[in-house]
């Protein structure tokens, strides 16, 4: 569907004309759920939804088409005709999909459709860990759940995302109703309250340390606005500088890369601020970045030179540092502030001292922090998928996919305050519930006065007077004029020293499966990785000079051992990489993870941090078998005997 | 060549020659019974393949041809042996070709059936093979002749009509005459494949004309079915394969495997029948020179062939040049060197070493070097395509094994059996002046 | 003439825009109903992907570069793989579109080879998918049986749609009203879908571009896709 097309459908419905008629094949977003009779096959209908693969909670739309399952009733096994989500597409209304969607948010729909989906509440039966599971009945999970919170509330952690959004503040209201902590996450997304970068506006980046193009913000809404940049204007073409410890997808795209150490990236705004700032920049810095003071002296030259400069960063308050510097604020290409939210996001929570562990779909602890559970007492999943977590967990209280769910986000990179809204019309495959209905059962049983909070609740604010719900519902989203918060500028960076070791090993956000989340997806499993090509696997990167001297190639199996473990990987010899810097994304390696993740791969945070780079051993393993499966293992254009 | 002088009277000759045919050995049993279940084999492999799916064989994208192909155009080769060989040295009247001949002009018909066979092996759907034929259809839809496998479909359809016809004709009055002197079923077998032949002078006149006739068509046929062979590869626009000296480069490679092919029968033939008599030094020696020529013509497409890609070092095509010479390919290349170079011009060029020993030797040497140019003609070139982010390896699977070395044996199997039942020297070819056209013995 | 080419669909990719996300290829599985690899079939160069990103490195560290490119079907208008079709299996239609007739197909294999571009993939076995990941299946595009070559349509079937959509509605096709599903995802909106016969087309504009170039021109197949350089 085509942004005229969808701009037709709204203002048909927006004058009230009722969208069920069947002259023209995309005239319906209207009905909230599809009932099978209306299915007519070869007519397709569309309906919005949000994404939920990463924290920018894109708008999208769901093309709706008929498929047939199989059901077993009664022993017996027959055909089913349902209405079936068949692709997903960017909400061209949306402020940050804008009608365009990244890979993993189109491989979404095969979560919906996964083989190895939760399909009712489980039971633990065998010894944790052992991933056994017998199907019990929504009432015994429930009372199994209450039996297990009553009187234990102080002990009690409840993981969800870092966002704010209907469901993470249905959570808030529930833990503060039970006498609970507050909700913490272990999830490695960006939390909310990032500033608004301009890109699309903007003359001359210098993107430090930031994957915006890959996993950090929101890949989407920072890709459109790179096109924008690089080709968007007559006769005017960005230029784009990336510092980045890796080649990262972002750096890869840059005209110039500027490769400097891990942990380094706040010594490098440092000096590039000095250099503004007409200071030297110290020694320190430079020798701990492995720039150049000629080049960071460049770059900063650069920076003031152009008319709209502009340095995105993971790390915020050097950004914002440098960007003051560079007076940046609130201007065409500059740094924009946050808006007022609607909540507050959950902080980052350490698991380790949870009695009694609640883990929302989505949240992984067993995987992004190995270990973490072994104290824990009792776990609670509500994920729809049997993961690394939910495979040692007491109670599985499957929550629907997100694709079935009712949900609200405030979007955090959006250009206007806005939340993005869905509403479910696909009936649920099997036996699930929403979070927010179990906790409300349980809160029932508990006796303890407590009501979710709706969607429609939670956008409230944001509607202007005389927007219906209906409306929202209809566009997928809300979107409010507002004026943004005061970006706080830091007068000075502090600057921690940077240890320097010979070989380290940095994780990073994989752009197939994110940390770790999309890993149960085979359209994900089978994309190849940007830097290596490998399907199905991850490899860890290794630069040439550093493999030579362990005699390692593409494709052998090396042990990546740190003080914290040890791993068995593939190798991949990277042209890009630093010497002595290995990297490796977070994605495979789950212990399970349905039969597309489960045991296949490494998982780099049982020997690194995810926030630091840390030090490593890595040897070759000699007649190991397997091989690397890369869609091209080829990586340059030539062959080592090309030429004469 | 000069004609040489009848070794044997006639009908001792006959005796001999008939024995094979009259009298079964244990070890024959053996021998056909080890061949049949090495064929089974490769039948079982063929089934599953089919049942399960191309898939299980190791072909992949890019390198979507392999070693069935390579199969097929080895077969095809071999069976330049016969017909174009045997068809020369009758036009050129080599008397010395006599005893050869029809060991020959077997291994064409049963190489063409098992080469013929591979395309189709290969096929996706081989089921449907059946759709590369110009047949009438209610959908009016006919095969593109555009393609070079529809020229292949003509060709080797035609090649192998003619060849079996020309295996044919000389063998009916050898028929004729076993249909005299046999019971049973091999009487009803040799009378109705002896087509009434009688023996009569205008008979022989049409039987000399209809081979000679044959023996031209056939050399024709055989010279563009091997060409049609090397375009289904030069057509293409892919690296080494577009090349224009690949027609008589596989024609010469063809010719080359074949006379290898037959040095091996008749030693074998020679041994096992023990017709020493009839193959003589004398035609080893003749059938190893021209394997020497053929090697020393082969050698100098080889290098026409590399040096020219080499030379004008286009990156494409030094991608695959430099995969075959220096790359992973490097061993079976200077492999397929040292067989169909190396080792016929040491063993075959220095006339101390020339013997029926090491004629075969060289000749075994030459079928696996030519077996090894096929695969180097082939799978390099798909493995390292034009776009470098295409590259990819190539490894047969135990099917593709299994049916390759099924063709081997199959071919040995076809031999035999033929062996059993014609005599696979045309006895009258000896007989020419004394022919006893109504005596019965 | 006019007959024959009332349409000539192409597509530009400009270079600068394409971060090498990958998101096309997710589009493409999801529209196109593309078979589902798996470890040993990934290794041993058999998943499918109709539209990939070809990535090089240029240069040694650190003077090292990046290339991202996205290759999908090239629809040549002198397309190697058509001649060498023993079956008619894969032709050029009306539109300018290299069309793969799957029924027709009985695996050669032939226009695997001779695409100079690797944009071909055969179905080795029938493909399976789980219960109930069908129900995602794209029911206008038809699933490959084992044994028959794909590729890259053009998202021939939101062509039809539209089209059909425009005769309904007795106009033309409006530029940019087709888009297939890689053009579609593309968050940096790097690819461009249109109809080269209209001179007014974006795709025609991008084409003409002084940036623009084809992707192995020099062997003469005429292709539909341009590639616009990075760069001013």
């Amino acid at each position: 569907m085509d942004r005229r097309n969808f701009f037709k459908i709204l203002s048909t419905v927006s004058a009230g004309a009722a969208a069920t008629s069947c002259g023209t094949k995309r005239d319906a977003l209207a009905p909230l759920l599809v009932p099978e009779h209306e299915i007519v096959p070869g007519v397709e209908q569309w309906h919005v939804a949000v994404c939920r693969e990463c924290a920018a909670g894109c708008g999208v739309i769901a093309r709706v088409m008929e498929g047939e399952r199989t059901v077993e009733r009664n022993g017996q096994k027959f055909r089913e005709r349902v209405a079936a989500i068949k692709k997903l597409e960017g909400n061209p209304l949306d402020p940050v999909s804008g009608g365009r969607l990244c890979a993993r948010g189109q491989a979404a729909v095969q979560g919906l459709y996964h083989p190895d989906r939760v399909r009712g509440p489980l039971k633990r039966t065998g010894a944790r860990g052992e991933a056994k599971f017998a199907p019990v009945a929504w009432d015994e999970a429930i009372a199994g759940v209450v039996d297990k919170l009553k009187g234990r509330a102080s002990d009690v952690l409840f993981l969800t995302a870092p966002e704010v959004s209907a469901r993470t503040a249905s959570i808030a209201r529930f833990v503060q109703a039970i006498g609970a902590p507050a909700a913490r996450t272990c999830s490695l997304q960006q939390p909310a309250g990032l500033p608004r970068y301009d890109l699309a506006r903007a003359r001359y980046v210098l993107g430090v340390g930031a994957d915006f193009l890959g996993t950090w913000a929101s890949p989407v809404y920072y890709m459109r606005q790179y096109g924008e940049f690089r080709q968007g204007r007559p006769g005017v073409r960005g230029h784009f500088v990336q510092a980045d410890s890796r080649m990262s997808l972002t750096a890869s795209n840059a005209d110039e890369w500027v490769p400097i150490q891990p942990g380094s990236e706040r010594a490098f705004l440092a000096a590039i601020g000095a250099v503004l700032r007409g200071e030297n920049p110290k020694q320190e810095w430079l020798d701990a970045c492995g720039v150049t003071e000629k080049r960071v002296r460049r770059i900063a030259e650069e920076l003031k030179q152009s008319e709209a400069p502009l340095v995105i960063a993971a790390d915020t308050e050097a950004a914002l540092y440098v960007n003051g510097l560079l007076g940046n604020f609130n201007k065409p290409g500059g740094v924009f502030g946050v808006y007022a939210s609607l909540g507050s996001a959950p902080q980052k929570g350490d698991v380790r001292g949870a009695r009694v562990l609640l883990v929302d779909a989505g949240e992984n602890p067993a995987y992004l922090a190995p270990g973490s559970l072994a104290n824990v007492e009792t776990i609670i999943s509500f994920s729809p998928f049997l993961d690394d977590t939910a495979a040692q967990a007491d109670w599985i209280l499957p929550d629907h996919h997100a694709l079935e769910s009712d949900m609200a986000i405030e979007q955090p990179v959006s250009p206007k305050r806005s939340v993005a809204v869905g509403t479910a019309f696909v009936k649920p495959l099997y036996d699930t519930r929403a979070v927010e209905q179990t906790l409300a059962d349980v809160a029932k049983k508990m006796s303890v006065a407590y009501a979710p909070v709706t969607p429609e609740e939670f956008a409230k604010p944001l509607l202007a007077e005389g927007e219906s719900w209906e409306d929202v519902v209809r566009r997928g989203g809300v979107q409010a004029d507002a004026q943004a918060g005061e970006l706080k500028v830091p007068q000075a960076l502090q600057v921690q020293p940077v240890e320097r070791s010979p070989l380290v090993l940095q994780t990073y956000l994989s752009t197939q499966y994110y940390d770790g989340r999309a890993a149960n997806l085979p359209w994900m499993q089978e994309l190849p990785d940007p830097a290596s090509s490998a399907m199905w696997d991850l490899p860890v990167e290794i630069d040439p000079k550093t493999a030579s001297s362990l005699q390692i190639a593409s494709g052998d199996r090396v042990g990546v051992e740190s003080e914290r473990g040890a791993i068995e990987v593939f190798a991949y010899v990277h042209p890009a990489a630093i010497p002595g810097v290995v990297s490796m994304a977070i994605g495979e390696g789950h212990a399970h993870f349905t039969r597309y993740a489960s045991g296949r791969g490494a998982n780099p945070l049982t020997v690194a941090d995810a926030e630091k780079p840390m030090r490593v051993k890595i040897s070759r393993i000699a007649g190991a078998r397997g091989e690397l499966a890369q869609f091209s293992p080829q990586d340059r254009e030539q062959g080592p005997w090309g030429g004469r | 060549m000069a004609a040489i002088s009848e070794p044997v009277v006639a009908n001792a000759a006959r005796a001999q020659l008939w024995r094979p045919l009259l009298h079964t050995s244990a070890r024959y049993r053996m021998v056909v019974a080890l061949l049949a279940a090495v064929t089974l084999w490769g039948l079982f492999a063929w089934g599953y393949q089919l049942k399960t799916g191309i898939g299980v064989a190791g072909i992949r994208r890019p390198v979507f041809w392999a070693i069935y192909l390579v199969n097929f155009v080895f077969w095809i080769g071999i069976s330049h042996a016969g017909t174009l060989i045997s068809a020369i040295l009758r036009l050129t009247d080599a008397g010395w070709r006599k005893p050869v001949t029809r060991a020959a002009e077997a291994i064409t018909v049963f190489a063409l059936m098992i080469g013929g066979m591979f395309p189709i092996i290969h096929l996706g759907r081989a089921w449907l093979f059946y759709w590369l034929f110009p047949y009438p259809t209610e959908r009016l839809l006919w095969p593109n002749f555009r393609s070079p496998l529809l020229w292949d479909v003509t060709a080797i359809s035609t090649y192998l009509t003619g060849s079996t016809i020309y295996l044919f004709l000389p063998l009916i009055p050898d028929v004729a005459a076993l249909a005299r002197h046999t019971t049973g079923w091999r009487r009803r077998v040799y009378r109705a494949l002896s087509v009434g032949w009688t023996g009569s002078d205008r008979e022989w006149h049409a039987l000399e004309f209809a081979m000679k006739l044959m023996a031209g068509i056939i050399l024709a046929v055989a010279v563009s079915v091997h060409t049609v062979v090397a375009w289904d590869f030069s057509m293409s626009i892919a690296p080494m394969w577009h090349s224009s000296i690949f027609g008589p480069y596989f024609v010469a490679g063809a010719i080359f495997s074949g006379i290898a092919a037959l040095l091996i029968a008749m030693a074998v033939i020679r041994r096992t029948l023990h017709l020493e008599a009839y193959l003589t030094e004398h035609h080893f020696n003749n059938l190893s020179k021209l394997l020497l020529l053929m090697s020393l013509l082969w050698f100098y497409f080889t290098v026409a062939e590399n040096l020219t890609a080499w030379y004008g070092n286009e990156p494409k095509e030094m991608a695959v040049f430099g995969a075959r010479v220096r790359g992973p390919f490097a061993p079976y290349f200077w492999a397929m060197v040292i067989c169909n170079f190396v080792v016929p011009f040491v063993l075959l060029g220095i006339r101390r070493l020339r013997t029926i020993r090491t004629a075969t030797i060289a000749s075994v040497c030459v079928l696996i070097g030519m077996w090894l140019e096929r695969y180097l003609i082939i799978v390099p070139t798909l493995s390292y395509g034009r776009l470098a982010a295409t590259w990819g390896k190539y490894a047969p699977t135990w099917v593709e094994i299994s049916i390759s070395a099924a063709t081997f044996t199959t071919m040995a199997l076809l031999y035999l059996i033929f062996a059993k039942l014609f005599p696979i020297i045309a006895i009258w070819e000896f007989e020419t002046e004394v022919m006893e056209v109504s005596s019965v013995s | 003439m006019s007959e024959r080419t009332k349409h000539r669909w192409a597509m530009a990719i400009d270079l600068d825009r394409c971060t090498g996300c990958q998101a096309c290829v997710a589009a493409c599985h999801a529209e196109n109903n593309l078979p589902l690899s798996d470890p040993e079939s990934a290794a041993k160069g058999r998943a499918v992907h109709w539209i990939r990103v070809d990535r090089y490195y240029e240069g040694e560290f650190p003077e090292v570069k990046v290339k991202h490119m996205p290759v999908l079907c090239q629809q040549c208008d002198e397309a190697p793989c058509e001649p060498v079709c023993p079956v008619y299996a894969t032709y050029q239609n009306a539109e300018g579109l290299n069309v793969q007739v799957y029924n027709r197909c009985v695996g050669t294999r032939y226009c695997g080879n001779n695409c100079p571009y690797s944009v071909r993939f055969f179905n080795w076995f029938d493909p399976v998918w789980p219960e109930p990941l069908q129900l995602q299946h794209n029911p206008d595009v038809s699933i490959r049986m084992g044994g028959v070559m794909e590729k890259c349509t053009f998202c021939i079937q939101r062509i039809k749609r539209a089209e059909n959509d425009a005769k309904d509605e007795k106009r033309d096709v409006a530029d940019g009203e087709i888009q297939p599903a890689c053009a579609q995802s593309c968050p940096a909106e790097a690819m461009v879908f249109g109809d080269l016969n209209d001179p007014e087309s974006k795709v025609s504009r991008m084409a003409g571009s002084g940036r623009s170039t084809r992707l192995l021109e020099e062997l003469g197949t005429k292709p539909k896709v341009f590639y616009l350089q990075r760069g001013a």
